[in-house]
């Protein structure tokens, strides 16, 4: 026995005047509700004040900086870890020789990876790519605040190492 | 009131599914992000692609935006508005899923409320198929007057 099932039904033509219009008044309705609502309840947000370091539990120091000479010296003498605070796919295209990968959001979860890798001499030197990049700051800066005693930021580290031809490998750590 | 064009014809009937499974998953999640929206805010900062001024304002208006459009597919009001704008958000929402998978960021997904699972490829096809589902809907949803005679 044979079921043909026929779609006979064809598309709606689609009036884009008609779903600009609908669109729009939902839009409208949305946010106006919502700026009403989140005005009268008590677990309203700030609309304009999020504030990034708050909500990391991050508190905003300045993390001294190191040269890249010194980093070195230091690299040299085992007496440094170096963390990475690029993106995990910039990561795997090459970093740093030895370095870990650590996002400011991944601090709290990767501590105790770093940590083993600590020695009483090392200190932590973070690092991320081009002078405005504020990844390592951040890094930096999470991991000071969990603890971490020594941390340091090479700014502009990526650029500097690799124009140097300092050691560096590719892959996952 | 009796009930007419059910099961068949069959492109209708599937629209209405459509219809009703895109509003249940955005009352859900619209709901879930209402109740906590310091969280959800943590959860679009974790993305990485906004400033900092614009997440409180996504955070505020898109839980109610997502309930209202839930509303307008339940009872089919503004029907082909409110399937047209769930369709953008599914694409927004792959967009923003594609590039943070392909960064490598272990972040919460955010999908229904702040403390979701870690973001992976499941959720990016879980998307694209609610994508679809929507465009379904607003080309062939007919509402329910169709399903319903006096």
């Amino acid at each position: 026995m044979k079921h043909i099932i026929k779609i006979k039904d064809k598309p709606h033509k689609i009036n884009l005047n008609v779903i600009v219009k609908e669109s729009l008044v939902i839009l409208v309705m949305a946010v106006t509700i919502a700026v009403a609502i989140n005005e009268l309840r008590q677990a309203s947000l700030p609309l304009f004040g999020f504030d990034s370091t708050k909500i990391a539990g991050i508190i905003r120091t300045n993390i001294p900086k190191i040269t890249l000479t010194e980093a070195y010296n230091l690299y040299r003498q085992h007496k440094v870890v170096f963390v990475d605070a690029r993106d995990p796919f910039s990561f795997e295209e090459g970093h740093i020789k030895g370095a870990i990968n650590m996002y400011p959001d991944e601090v709290a979860f990767r501590l105790a990876q770093l940590k083993a890798m600590l020695s009483a001499e090392s200190i932590v030197v973070t690092y991320c790519d081009g002078l405005q990049c504020p990844l390592s700051q951040e890094t930096a800066q999470a991991l000071q605040s969990h603890g971490v005693p020594v941390v340091k930021v090479l700014a502009d580290g990526w650029n500097l190492w690799i124009n140097a031809g300092y050691p560096v490998t590719k892959g996952q750590i | 009131m009796k009930l007419r064009n059910f099961p068949g014809p069959v492109t209708p009937a599937v629209a209405l599914v459509c219809r009703l499974t895109v509003a249940a998953v955005f009352l859900y999640a619209g709901c879930e992000k209402i109740i906590a929206p310091q969280e959800f805010a943590t959860a679009i900062y974790n993305y990485r692609l906004l400033p900092d001024w614009a997440i409180n304002v996504l955070a505020v208006t898109l839980p109610y935006l997502e309930v209202l459009l839930a509303v307008c597919l339940l009872v089919s009001i503004y029907v082909r508005g409110a399937s047209f704008i769930a369709a953008l958000l599914f694409l927004v929402f792959a967009i923003a899923l594609t590039i943070n998978l392909v960064r490598g960021l272990d972040i919460s997904c955010g999908c229904f409320g702040g403390l979701t699972g870690s973001i992976s490829w499941f959720y990016l096809v879980r998307d694209v198929a609610l994508m679809a589902i929507s465009v379904f809907a607003l080309f062939f949803d007919r509402g329910w007057s169709y399903f319903f005679t006096r």
